[in-house]
């Protein structure tokens, strides 16, 4: 264990930094990809959509046999009945979503009216919101229902976020969230990209740390850990909080953007949520 | 005799009164010096804390670390109170300067372009 610590330790410390590089998103893609080809030459592309499970033989073994039962399904059913139920306008989801249930390949999306990111939890609150309906919130509860829903309907959708050339405040955004991803922060001076690229596939106590790629094509999750389903920005929070940094609202600007960046890595992946987590 | 006897008496009292005072004032808390100090230390630490709010560089305990020294100070424990809003105080710091440290997107050299 103090050997993994220290190789850690070691490695974050020593680890090469370049000089900012002004970079195209498509030239971090290619990047990314380049990465995890020669980090695990035989790991099929089609397959990192399987999160950890794509690098950990055992935790797959595992995965695969809760997979026969999935803990999840309750939640998708009671999505299923929130989507069929009208709200009191009389009015539904379909109404906001008439392409729905299956609109998780939509999002995110840069949103050039309101001119930030579009997430599906933030577009499934304006249509309640805009329906006289409480909105749900981000983390936790009933919106973990209509996601694993809509997730289920969406698999085999294939990610496809677009960064669009004709409005700056897209590739803004896409920046701000490439920069969070590679800031350290909190008490244990870590970025994202410490785990989840520069150290992907060893072992931190119990857990494989899982690629970045892939991330986000099986959200909503049920993780054992919690009990129950939880969205992405449920998982963003707890990251920022195991580095012991102070987590961002859920589905305020900073982790909308990085959402942002992060689905633009899995482009060509197909959907898969929602998934099952230790 | 008489004289010397009253006079004992007059100071004995003036020293049961001033005792007694000393007494009051010290179960009221208002002259031990360090409640003062402690107070000082935990603005500092909440001074320190907002500093790197303002930039994203705030650390998830230090707040926590701020609330606890506020209830240790109230309860009069003062020297862990102290201890408390002096790490909390090290963690805003450290916050600030992390965060400042990181202002320009680095890529690393692993990845290459």
């Amino acid at each position: 264990m103090k050997k993994i610590l220290l190789t850690c330790a070691a490695l974050i410390l020593t680890a090469g930094f370049g000089t900012a590089t002004a970079s195209t998103p498509e030239e971090d893609k290619a990047a990314w990809d380049r990465f995890y080809q020669q980090r695990f030459p035989n790991v099929p592309e089609e397959d990192y959509n399987n999160g950890v499970y794509t690098i950990d033989k055992v935790g797959r073994e595992n995965w695969e046999a809760i997979e026969e039962f999935p803990p999840y399904e309750p939640f998708i059913d009671a999505g299923r009945e929130m989507w069929e139920t009208p709200f009191a306008n009389g009015k539904g989801y379909r109404d906001c979503f008439p392409n729905g249930p299956a609109i998780a390949g939509n999002y995110p999306h840069w949103d050039k009216e309101t001119g930030m990111v579009m997430t599906l939890p933030l577009a499934v609150n304006n249509c309640l919101e805009a329906n006289g309906e409480k909105p749900l919130k981000y983390k936790k509860g009933p919106i973990n229902n209509i996601l694993s829903y809509i997730a289920f309907e969406s698999r085999g959708q294939v990610v496809n976020v677009e960064i669009p050339g004709d409005d700056p405040r897209a590739l803004e955004a896409y920046e701000e969230g490439k920069k969070f991803y590679f800031t350290r922060r909190g008490q244990l001076n870590f970025s994202c990209a410490h785990c989840h690229l520069q150290t992907v596939g060893m072992v931190l106590r119990t857990e494989t740390l899982g690629p970045a790629k892939g991330h986000p094509t099986h959200f909503p999750v049920y993780r054992s850990k919690w009990g129950t389903v939880g969205t992405l920005h449920r998982r963003f929070t707890g990251c920022n909080k195991q580095v012991r940094a102070k987590p961002f609202k859920a589905q305020g600007k900073e982790y909308r953007n990085l959402e942002y960046f992060l689905t633009h890595k899995s482009n060509g992946l197909e959907l898969n949520g929602p998934g099952a987590r230790k | 005799m008489q004289k010397r006897s009253i006079i004992s008496t007059l100071l004995l009292a003036l020293l049961l009164a001033l005792g007694s005072t000393a007494l009051l004032a010290d179960s009221h808390g208002g002259a031990d010096p360090r409640a003062g100090q402690v107070e000082q230390a935990i603005n500092d630490a909440e001074a320190a804390r907002e500093k790197a709010g303002s930039v994203d560089g705030e650390w998830r305990d230090t707040a926590k670390m701020i609330e606890s020294a506020r209830k240790a100070l109230a309860a009069g424990e003062y020297d862990k109170a102290m201890k408390l809003a002096r790490e909390a105080h090290q963690q805003g710091v450290l916050g600030y300067e992390q965060a400042m440290s990181q202002q320009e997107l680095r890529i690393p050299s692993y990845l290459k372009y």
